[in-house]
């Protein structure tokens, strides 16, 4: 119900994101082919498919990590084609990572503290020609840090070393530090793998808070219940290709997507 | 007895400047660089072909050879940090060979083989250091403001930076970073720091040649920082102590010349393996389960 | 020094060399890998290594360049408008017979076979029952043994000091980057290049001006071609 009430809030407004004819070989091989899609503000959009659907390629496509053949990417009508990728996250793209790629040997706070607006701090000039500016920044930054942690409720380990927590919690940090970064659009790569019982409970309203404050998810997953209870569109990718794009009930019930999925 | 000391502060001084610059590299941005007694000789021609071709004092010699020490890093990072790690270090030993090539041909400049003598000794407000002692007062002024500067750099967001490059690049451009600068940047900073080394080398000795761009002078300085600990910034300082203690010691023990020299860098390649095998953080380092490079 | 005819000393040098690198790899490399090392940490001890060989050399053997014995290798062969010596005629067909001799070795003797499975995937290579260890241990045998004839032939040609070896690793590694990681087509080629690029250089460039010309070849291959001739395209790493 609320699903379908979403899509159709969906179908009248403009994408945030605009996938178009995105296209990738590997040597012979189309990791990805013709694909399609459009992801819109303020809702939760999961992307699906069977293993080598190529969904984490998709990402990497969006985020410049690998350099599409052909096709568009249009963030609110900006291309974000053959941009590196820290310029992507610049536009306003963040994403986690499958394998989370924690600063392992900083802190829970240092980590956070990355994604934070800091750029007189970065910037050897200021760092040591406007100290009170740069002091005064870093204060701002570390405020927002710990807004952050508290939201994720990590605040309590903030002097530990990203390493030395346990998965879920390390899982957290992932989409802490990224949230710190307030890019409106987040990339989220398979947020509920690894996770069982209570840390998996607990991914659907916490992403649903991420939307509540006004960001826009796209995310990968393998777990289909969890897809079709959190997702407001569902878009199924299989062989690099958009099969189907529409309501998480429509998509997930059909039974020859399903046969895709499953192989069977 | 005294002069012996200070001349063993000096070069205290001066290493630990080349030592704390170079773990900018080595242990907060993850570059390993071979260049950096490139860089070091680079400095010391500079500023002496300033002193003696260019009139310029002390002064004017340091800051050219700060900039003409960056200009250089840039030269070789730019195109080399494009690519992987592993093939910066091919080329900054390349840098090495390169400038060694250029010191020893560019005779009209560098008066080749035979060196450079007769520069002149630094000149701070009127007041001509030229005793042991005051040498070291330089060098060790030098050596804090290096060190602070350093310390400036790493303990800031800029800081933070560096790390995260070293711990893990992918996720630092994920996150908005822009890391090729960053990396050129501090292979900049860095090497103006120990540019600035070998200009107070230069005036310091008042003589320069070749002989201070050898392989093993790179390797040297690497190792003041590896053993000292490239962990804290004080690593590379305790390293310079111990380091340049060794030679020393080895003038007490009756050994013929020809046979010092190489025995003193028996030594030396003994010392690194040594430390790999037993103590891989170095004596300032924290030990700590190494974690396999997840590349 | 102990007046051995040739081929025994070549004999002895290629052992000496392969015996080297096993014991480095046993006692040093494989230790370290073990414990997790990192690769600087493992870069390192290579360094340390070449400094310590290096002067124990110089110490045992004195520093002063040893010019082998070349006796009839010397005299002159003409080759068209071509003069040439016999020693040069010995290294083309040295290194000619040593790249064919590890190319059949890697393509159809087990051993080789098991070296190229362990290249390609170590996971896939343990799980068919591959010993790691000991293909680690041939594969610094192997190395070491071909590079023994290339130093007696520089000690013919040239002559050789302890300190020498350090230019030629760089110009091999160059050599290698620019044929591309991983392939031995490649190293070769690159190693042709290298040496035809230096030696065209010196023609029009002094001499002293040679390994300026190498350097300067590597940093433009890196910029338009980082992955070599043969290379694997650079991956950037797993994301």
């Amino acid at each position: 119900m609320a699903a379908e009430a979403a899509t159709q809030r969906a179908a009248g407004s403009t994408p945030i994101l605009a996938v178009r004819g995105l296209a990738r070989a590997f040597g012979g091989i189309r990791a990805v082919d013709e694909c399609t899609f459009d992801v819109r503000p303020g809702l939760i959009t999961g992307l699906i498919g069977p293993n080598g659907a190529g969904k984490t390629t998709v990402f990497n496509l969006i985020t410049g990590f690998l350099k599409a053949d052909r096709g568009s990417i249009l963030l609110r009508g900006t291309e974000l084609l053959g941009l590196p990728p820290h310029e992507v996250e610049r536009r306003g793209v963040v994403r986690t990572f499958q394998h989370l790629r924690l600063w392992s040997k900083m802190t829970v706070l240092e980590n956070v503290l990355l994604g934070c607006a800091t750029p007189m701090g970065e910037s050897v000039f200021s760092l040591f020609l406007r100290t009170a500016a740069v002091r005064a920044e870093d204060t701002r930054a570390r405020e927002r840090a710990m807004e952050v942690l508290e939201f994720f409720g990590l605040a309590g380990r903030r002097h530990q070393l990203a390493e030395d927590l346990a998965y879920p919690e390390q899982k957290l940090l992932s989409m802490a530090r990224i949230f710190a970064t307030d890019a409106p659009v987040m990339l989220l790569d398979e947020p509920a793998s690894g996770l069982d019982g209570e840390s998996l409970r607990r991914i659907v309203p916490l992403v649903r808070r991420l939307v509540a404050h006004g960001k826009t998810v796209l995310l990968i997953e393998h777990n289909m219940e969890l897809i079709a209870e959190l997702s407001d569109v569902v878009v199924f990718l299989h062989q690099g290709r958009v099969l189907a794009a529409g309501a998480p009930a429509a998509i997930t019930r059909d039974p020859a997507l399903t046969e895709i999925y499953f192989g069977v | 007895m005294t002069a012996y000391l200070a001349h063993y502060l000096v070069m205290v001084g001066i290493y630990a400047i080349l030592a704390v610059s170079l773990n900018l590299l080595i242990g907060y941005s993850g570059i390993f660089s071979l260049a950096h007694a490139a860089i070091y000789g680079i400095g010391a021609y500079a500023s002496a072909l300033a002193a003696l071709k260019l009139g310029l004092g002390f002064w004017g010699g340091l800051v050219v050879a700060a900039g003409v020490g960056a200009f250089a890093s840039a030269l070789v990072a730019i195109p080399s940090l494009r690519v992987a790690g592993d093939y910066y270090v091919v080329a900054s030993f390349g840098l090495r060979v390169v400038v060694l090539a250029v010191c020893m041909n560019w005779t009209d400049l560098t008066n080749g083989h035979a060196g450079r003598p007769g520069i002149p000794r630094p000149n701070v407000f009127g007041w001509v250091i030229d005793e042991p002692f005051e040498y070291v007062i330089l060098s060790v002024a030098f050596a804090a403001l290096t060190y602070a500067v350093c310390w400036r750099l790493t303990n800031s967001a800029f800081g933070r930076v560096l790390q995260a490059i070293r711990d893990d690049e992918i996720a630092a451009q994920a996150m908005g970073k822009n890391v090729m600068q960053v990396k050129i940047v501090v292979a900049c900073i860095s090497s103006a720091l120990g540019a600035m080394a070998g200009s107070l080398y230069a005036h310091y000795i008042t003589y320069i040649n070749p002989s201070s761009f050898a392989l093993h002078e790179s390797i040297f300085i690497a190792s003041l920082v590896i053993l000292g600990g490239s962990e804290r910034l004080a690593g590379p300082i305790v390293g310079a102590f111990v380091l340049l203690a060794i030679p020393e010691a080895l003038k007490f023990l009756a050994i013929p010349d020809t046979v010092a020299a190489p025995l003193r860098q028996v030594i030396y390649g003994a010392l690194l393996v040594a430390f790999m095998l037993l103590r891989p953080e170095g004596l300032l380092g924290r030990a700590r389960a190494q974690v396999r490079d997840g590349r | 020094m102990l007046g051995l005819p040739l081929a025994l000393a070549v004999a002895g040098a290629i052992v000496a060399a392969a015996g080297s690198g096993l014991l480095i790899d046993r006692f040093i490399y494989q230790p370290l890998e073990r414990r997790g090392a990192l690769r600087t940490t493992l870069f390192i001890a290579s360094l340390g290594l070449l400094i310590l060989i290096e002067n124990l050399l110089a110490i045992v053997f004195k520093p002063d360049p040893l010019r082998l014995e070349v006796g009839r290798l010397a005299d002159a062969v003409r080759i068209g408008p071509v003069y040439l010596t016999w020693l040069h005629l010995v290294s083309v067909a040295t290194a000619a017979f040593a790249y064919l001799g590890l190319m059949a070795f890697l393509k159809y003797s087990r051993w080789g076979q098991a070296m190229r499975a362990v290249s390609s995937s170590p996971e896939m290579a343990r799980t068919v029952g591959i010993d790691l260890r000991r293909v680690h241990l041939l594969t610094y045998a192997v190395g070491s043994a071909i590079s023994a004839p290339a130093g007696i032939l520089l000690a013919m040609d040239v002559g050789a000091d302890p300190y020498r070896g350090t230019t030629y690793v760089l110009l091999a590694s160059v050599a290698v980057i620019m044929g591309g990681i991983g392939s031995i087509p490649g190293a070769l080629l690159g190693a042709l290049f290298l040496a035809l690029l230096e030696n065209l250089g010196v023609w029009k460039i002094a001499s002293e001006w040679q390994s300026t010309i190498s350097f300067g070849a590597f940093l433009i291959f890196i910029v338009l071609r980082p992955r070599g001739i043969f290379g694997r395209k650079i991956q950037s790493a797993e994301i």
